[in-house]
This record gives C-alpha cells, structure tokens and sequence, in this order.
C-alpha cells in the first residue's frame, strides 16, 4: 500500500464519524524507486490530505522533512517536489495494517494489499 | 542451467523451446545454443515449477543433487503415459523407480546413482517431452526422498457385478458390429436439440458430440427414462445375437432370454452419464457386451465409493443385485483412460488383480460399440434397494434444489458470496487472463478526464483499466483479493472492498467507473445501493460511467460478440440430459461433468437457471457457467471483453477469448489429452505451467470435484439489465443526472453526472 493510497483510505465502520486517517501499523515496509513526473506530484498535492500524509511518512520514518504545512509556490520547488514524490510513490506499507482512529478496529494489510471488508455486523 | 540439446532416440524427440533460428551440428547431433536468454528462461520457468510444487503440493526440492528428482509437467496429470516418460529417463541411467501419481502434473524418479540423475537433469530439464503429436516442457528438480505410497487402485467389485473376458470371438464381434444399421439410428433424441431446417444440415457434417444409440424389441424412452411396454418394435432382437444370448443361458449368467437391447456406440470422448437402469423397467440382470475398444466404466455406491471397471472388447458385463439396482453405473466423456499397467499387457487379467505392482499408466480411447440385453419387467419393481426404486419406496433423492433469488439482505450476501466472490477467487487467474483488453468506449471516457483527476475503479478485476490514462490519479478495489493481488503485481494502486461499502471519504473523487460489476448483486436494492456509493464518492460536478451486462444481447439487428461466436446463431438450444436423468438444473452437481448443459427454463418460482454460453438470455436472473480451463481454449462470454485493441494483440497470446467458435456442449468432454501442452510460448502467468489439473489458488472450491478431474465448472450469479433499466436505477439517486446512455456489445451503459449543489 503506498501512501497516495493511504491518503484516500478511511474506516467505514458502521456509527465511526471520524475514520480518518486511519492509523498505520507497518510491520513491513519497503521503498521501490518510481520515475518521478514532476507535473504528476503537482497535481496530485492539491488532491491531498497534506497533514495525513507528512504523518504517515513520518510514522514510517520517510518524512524527509517534509513540511508541517504546504508552502505556496511548490510547483517550483524541485526538490519538495521529490520528496512529496517518495513519499506518495515510493514508500510502501507490505505487511501491517490500519487501524481505524475510533473504533480501533484493524484492518489488515498483507502483501501490500489493505483488506478493507467488514464483517456483516460492522457494516 | 541449460537448455535440452536435441537427439532422437526411438521413442522419444526431444528439443528445446523456441528452437527457431539455429542450426544442429552434425557431429555431435547438438545445437549450439544461445545461452543466456534461453538459459535465463528456463532458471526462471524452473524456479517458478520449483515454488508451485512447494505451495500447491507440499514438495520441496533440494539444493544440492541427489538421486532423486521432480519431474514437473511429467505426470498422468499432463497426459503423459509411464512409457514416455520412461523412455526419457531410462536413457539418462539406471531408473530404480519411477512413480505416477494419479492425476497429478508431476512424477518422481530415482535412479540409482546420483550421477545418472544430474545426468537427467542437465539434458531433460527445460526440454520438451513429446507425446504423440503434442509436446510438454518439463522441469526437474532435485529432491530429498520420494515417499513410496503406492495409491492402491484396486477395488474390489461392487456386489452383483461379474466381468467375463473374451466372451465373444473376434469373428462373432464382426458379425455383431456388421448387423447395425446406424443410417436408421434416431442421433437426435440423445442430447436432443431443437434445431431448425438450416442445422440438420449442419449437424450431419459435423460429427455428433453425443454417443449414437438404436433400440431393438422394445424403444427406451429417454424422456421417462422407461420402456413403452405396451409398443414393441416390429423386429425383436437381430438373429445373429442368438448364439451368444443362449450361450448366457447355458452359462448361468442369465435365467431368462432378454428381449429388449439397446446398442451404444461411443467414440472416443463420449460417454454417458452415472445411471441406475430404470427398475421398473427391467428385471434383474442386465447383460452388456463391449465391442470394439476398451474403456473404463465407473460404479459409484450412494456412499460415495467408487469403482473404476476396466471394460477390455470382447467382454460380457453382467449386472446383478446391488450392482444393477443400487450402484449407478457411467462412462466418463474421455479421450484417454488411467488404467493399471497389468491390463495393458495382459488382456487376460481383470482389472482387479491384487498384484503388487499398482502403477497406472494412459489408455487411448478408441470407438467402442455395447450391446445391452435386458428383460422387460411386466409388474412393479420388488427390490430389495427401496431407495433407488422408483416402484417402491420413496422417489429417488432430486438433484440438489438451486438457489433461489434471496428475500433478504443476508440471503443476497450468502447468494453472492457462492455465486460470485469465491467464485472469481477461485479463476482469478484465468479470468484475469482472458481480460487483458481495455474496451475502447471505457478508454474513451478516461481519456476525458483532465489531468490530475482523482479516478476509483469500484470492482476494478484485474486492474485493466487503471493505467488507461497516465495523467489521473487512479485507484482500484474489488471484492476479490486474489484479482486485487494481480493489480497490486501489475503496480496499481488497489484494496480490497466491497462495492456496497467503498472506504473513501465522501466527495473524494473526481470520476468513478464500474465495469461489469453491479450485474453481481442479487437484488434491486443492493444494485441501487451500489449506484449511490459510486454517487457519494463523487465530488459535485464529478462524472460516473456505469456498464451492466444486457439482456438484449442484440441491438439495432447487430448481434454481440458474446452471441456471434456461437456459430453465428441465435438458436435457443434446448439440451436433454444425456440419457438417463431428469434435466438436472445443476450439471455441476451431478456426479461428473458428463452432463450436458442442462434446459434452462424461466424463472417461473424464482429458481435461478444456468444459462448456456453464447445464447440468448431469457431471463433476468441466472446463473453462467465458467470453464477452468488450462490452456488455450476458452469457451467463456467475451461481452465483457469485446474490445479487443488490436495493437495490444501480443498480449492476448494464448489465452484468446475471441477464439471459441465451439459449443457449450464441448465443455463437458474434458479430456486428459496431451493437447494440454503449453508449445513453448508460455504466458507469464506460471500458475497454468503445471499441466491439466488448474492448481487454482486454493484448490477447494471445486463444486465438482471427482474422481476423474474433468474441467471444473463455476457458475456466477448475475442479474441481466432490460433496456432503460440502469437509468431507472440511477433515477431514484437525487442530485444525479444521466448524461448519456448507450449500448455497447451487449452491455448497457450509462454516464452520469453528480449535480452541483445550489
């Protein structure tokens, strides 16, 4: 699961209002290296949650200092750019799992796939 | 690792894949080979075997060389006779043994020394084994010990049976086979189909798929499964079938002179389903004469033995007592039989001889022509097996009742979780394979949608759409792990969830696509539901694309894809059960896949019916039968792939789903031919490089599992769209509105817009 993924993800168990983010509990993480597109990570920021994912990078050890808030003007910053890029694209969660910020229920994450079912009763 | 050098022994040919381009050296009867690539190829293919071996079969292969080895691809399983493979083997070294199991893709060998199994393993792995015209790769493997458990294959007959060989001379079986008269044989009552002027003609070219059968004394009806006592046909039995009638008088085998026969001739791949000779139509003893080829016939007891009976020419079968009225007797559709060595050597010995020696070895099927002699029965059957007689006793037990359109949500639930999740977990591979082709109108609207797009796929399958367009951001999920798996292979970005519950936050996407996704849900609510998931994802302003499969299949006079393969025809074809049995609604659950596809009848009770491939639907709800099969061929629908892109035609390879002009019915002759080989141009998906027997993901959801392993049939549920039905359905979703809908081969589509709020 990389983070841009991560990032869209919520808990949808029945009666939670404050499913997001969910929490990640990696057990295996791994960093492929993805060619990066600067215009891609451009018009993906505007599309994010900016403070769910520097925590998630940062709960996996790859914030790279990424900044606590999104600065203006970072179209041209090349370098934030490529750090956004690593983070989104490259860091992937294999084994772990999420955790729903209310209930605590968990959602397993095995291969790099979240299973996001929920049972009869959760739904 | 190396690639096989070419030599012609005698029994076998041996060359490496993909030998194009190079040219032998005379000398040494070798060709030099292009290392690397071929070599490469081989490692990774044979590393791949190695692994599938361990996770599916539990075998684990050594790192160092020993005696013994693991011959992968060169099993029963594959279709590869013991002589074969022997031949391979015995050139390399001293083989001490050599073990088969039974349907299995693979076989062990040990030689004597290790020096002849490294020998083995350099020249025969990554080289191609030929049987007959057919050719399968193999690959060894080291490994530590073979474990000796020979499956014992002899089981006593059942009660009441007796097998006497050589019964009639080679002279008198001339006679016999001489005396039929098929031109006169009624072909159609068997499988019956409601054909029209134009296919009879069709069909007297075509070779039949159903065995040929003429009735002398008395007609047996097919429909009853009876004897029209009170209509005899004006010949009686043909004279030259006295002397061997009265020679079963004599010898004790039969009381009474049978007067009704009924004449079965069966090419190779037929056969007929498992049976109890009607009791109230016949008395006790039934005398069935085998002519012409071998063949094996299997005896299954309610309890759930069975008995495999080889059956040599020339051969009386005597069926008494239990045999004849409890235990249900049927001729597998085959090609090829599994049958212990001793009766290929031997035709003196039966094929229940205690010997020690249990190895199994392949019986070419050839034409086989029976002469069934029976008594008609004048009054009500008296039995002493009340419970398969339908004079006495309680009727005999109905085929399994099918499912029923669910009246509440958990019904729905338990309905698609059988009929549709464990289902596409179990062919996921299969089913990913024949879905490799974008539909262009899918493309078309992905296109549209401005850079940097926030896309979901809701039942994303295998991932075909989610790199269409490289510019939006996309993101999948299906129901399906193991089709979420092969997205996750491929690089996507996908979860596992279920479309009713999609765990992204309200208004987070900017477009939403469900391809061929809310056919699967069982009821008008849950279909809704699933629209206005998709509706609440997306952002205002936001766009949907929606495909449904049709119960039109044709539109505007052009028929769909998933109808044209099927002979260009759009005929209601109409199926009998071969033989003997009610039409069962559930072919999957009769005791074997001998079964032609059944009647499909209306929804009349709210039964789901299984449909029968590349027809017409009539009705709404149904059930459609999915073929696991290895290989090439693949009689599956293609409406859910009709766009085939052909620039992407490369991929398509082996597994074509364009390539069926076959019927359904060809469907229930699975067959352990050797026609199963991969030639070389194997797909990268290794999980089929093992031969017949699919190793599908978890190998226990086979709703017909047997003996005999024929191709396993699933059937997914799916609920067809009538015209404007989709739209209806998004109607009733407010602050929606459809921007277009349209037809596309054989599926209703639909785009729609979420509104800007006011």
């Amino acid at each position: 699961m990389k983070l841009l993924t991560h990032n869209m993800l919520t808990s949808h168990v029945k009666g939670v209002t404050k499913g997001y983010p969910l929490l990640i509990k990696a057990t295996e993480v791994k960093v492929n290296e993805v060619e990066f597109n600067p215009q891609f990570v451009c018009r993906m920021i505007p599309k994010l949650e900016w403070s769910a994912l520097v925590k998630a990078a940062d709960d996996l050890g790859h914030r790279q200092d990424l900044p606590a808030e999104l600065e203006p003007d970072y179209e041209k910053n090349e370098d934030l750019l490529k750090k956004v890029h690593r983070a989104l694209l490259e860091v992937e969660v294999v084994e772990g799992s999420l955790q729903c910020p209310e209930s605590g229920r968990e959602f397993p994450i095995s291969k790099g796939i979240p299973n996001m079912l929920l049972n009869e009763d959760e739904v | 690792m190396t690639t096989a050098i070419i030599c012609q022994p005698q029994h076998y040919v041996f060359h490496p894949d993909n030998a194009t381009g190079r040219t032998m050296d005379p000398v040494n009867n070798v060709t030099p080979m292009r290392k690397s690539k071929e070599e490469k190829k081989v490692f990774r293919k044979q590393l791949k075997s190695s692994h599938t071996l361990l996770k599916h079969e539990g075998i684990r292969t050594a790192q160092q060389p020993t005696k013994s080895l693991v011959v992968a691809n060169g099993g029963l399983g594959n279709g590869v006779s013991r002589e074969e493979l022997c031949a391979a083997l015995n050139e390399m070294g001293e083989v001490e043994t050599l073990l088969m199991p039974p349907h299995k893709p693979y076989a062990f060998v040990t030689y004597r020394s290790q020096e002849s199994a490294q020998k083995a393993h350099f020249h025969l792995n990554g080289g191609k084994l030929m049987c007959g015209e057919n050719g399968v790769t193999l690959y060894l493997s080291f490994i530590d010990s073979v474990s000796h458990e020979e499956e014992s294959v002899f089981a006593p007959l059942p009660d009441g049976l007796l097998l006497v060989e050589d019964f009639v001379s080679a002279e008198e079986e001339v006679q016999l086979m001489a005396a039929i008269d098929w031109s006169s044989s009624n072909d159609e009552v068997i499988g019956a189909c409601v054909f029209d002027t134009e296919n009879i003609n069709q069909l007297s070219q075509k070779a039949l798929k159903h065995r040929r059968v003429k009735h002398f004394g008395f007609e047996f009806r097919y429909d009853n499964n009876n004897v029209d006592k009170d209509e005899p046909l004006p010949a009686g039995l043909p004279d030259v079938c006295l002397p061997l009638l009265e020679r079963c008088i004599k010898d004790g085998y039969i009381d009474i002179m049978p007067d009704q026969l009924t004449v079965n001739q069966y090419q190779s791949g037929q056969g007929i389903p498992p049976h109890v000779d009607t009791h109230s139509a016949f008395e006790d003893t039934l005398l069935s004469l085998s002519l012409g080829a071998r063949t094996v016939m299997e005896f299954r007891h309610p309890d759930g033995r069975v008995v495999p009976v080889v059956l040599p020419g020339r051969s009386l079968l005597v069926m008494k007592g239990e045999s004849r009225y409890l235990w249900t007797h049927g001729i597998t559709p085959r090609k090829f039989d599994m049958v212990p060595v001793c009766d290929l050597k031997s035709s003196t010995h039966s094929g229940h001889d205690l010997e020690t020696n249990g190895s199994l070895t392949l019986s070419k099927r050839g034409t086989r022509t029976s002469f069934t002699f029976r008594k008609i029965r004048p009054e009500p059957c008296r039995c002493a097996f009340p419970s398969a007689c339908d004079s006495q006793g309680p009727p005999a037990p109905l085929p399994p009742s099918p499912p029923a359109l669910p009246s509440c949500p958990s019904d729905a639930a338990r309905l698609e979780q059988e009929f549709v999740h464990q289902v596409y977990d179990a062919i996921a591979y299969h089913f990913s394979s024949t879905r490799h082709s974008p539909w262009p109108r899918v493309c078309h609207f992905l296109s549209t949608l401005t850079p940097g797009s926030v896309l979901v796929d809701v039942g994303c399958g295998n991932g075909k759409y989610l790199g269409v367009n490289p510019e939006i951001t996309a993101v999948g999920c299906d129901r399906s792990s193991a089709l979420v798996q092969i997205c996750a292979d491929r690089g996507f970005n996908a979860f596992v969830s279920d479309a009713l519950s999609v765990p992204l936050r309200t208004a987070s996407c900017d477009a939403c696509i469900s391809i061929a996704v809310i056919h699967h849900l069982s009821t008008q609510e849950r279909r809704l539901a699933a629209v206005r998931e998709l509706v609440r994802l997306l952002k205002p302003g936001g766009r949907a694309l929606i495909y449904v499969w049709a119960f039109e299949q044709e539109h505007n006079k052009q028929k769909s894809k998933y109808l044209k393969d099927h002979n260009g025809k759009q005929n209601l074809i109409k199926n009998t059960s071969e033989g003997s049995q009610e039409p069962c609604e559930y072919p999957s659950k009769c005791s074997d896949g001998a079964c032609t596809p059944t009647d499909y009848m209306p929804v009349t009770d709210g039964k789901l019916s299984v449909h029968t491939n590349r027809t017409a639907f009539n009705t709404q709800d149904l059930l459609v039968p999915w073929h696991l099969k290895e290989g090439k061929r693949q009689e599956e629908k293609v409406s859910e792939d009709t766009g085939k892109n052909k620039r992407k035609s490369n991929k398509a390879s082996v597994n074509s789903c364009l390539s069926s002009s076959e019927s359904p019915q060809s469907d229930s002759s699975p067959s352990v031919d050797c026609s199963l080989s991969r030639s070389g141009t194997n797909t990268s998906k290794t999980t089929h490089s093992l031969g017949s027997n699919p190793l599908s993901s978890d190998g226990n959801t086979h709703p017909s599992k047997l003996e005999t392993s024929p191709a396993p049939v699933f059937h997914r549920f799916y609920h067809v769209f009538q015209q404007g039905e989709l739209e209806q359905l998004c109607a009733q979703v407010s602050q929606v509105k459809v921007l277009r809908s349209y037809h596309d081969q054989g599926n209703w589509c639909v785009i729609l817009l979420k509104e800007e709020l006011h």
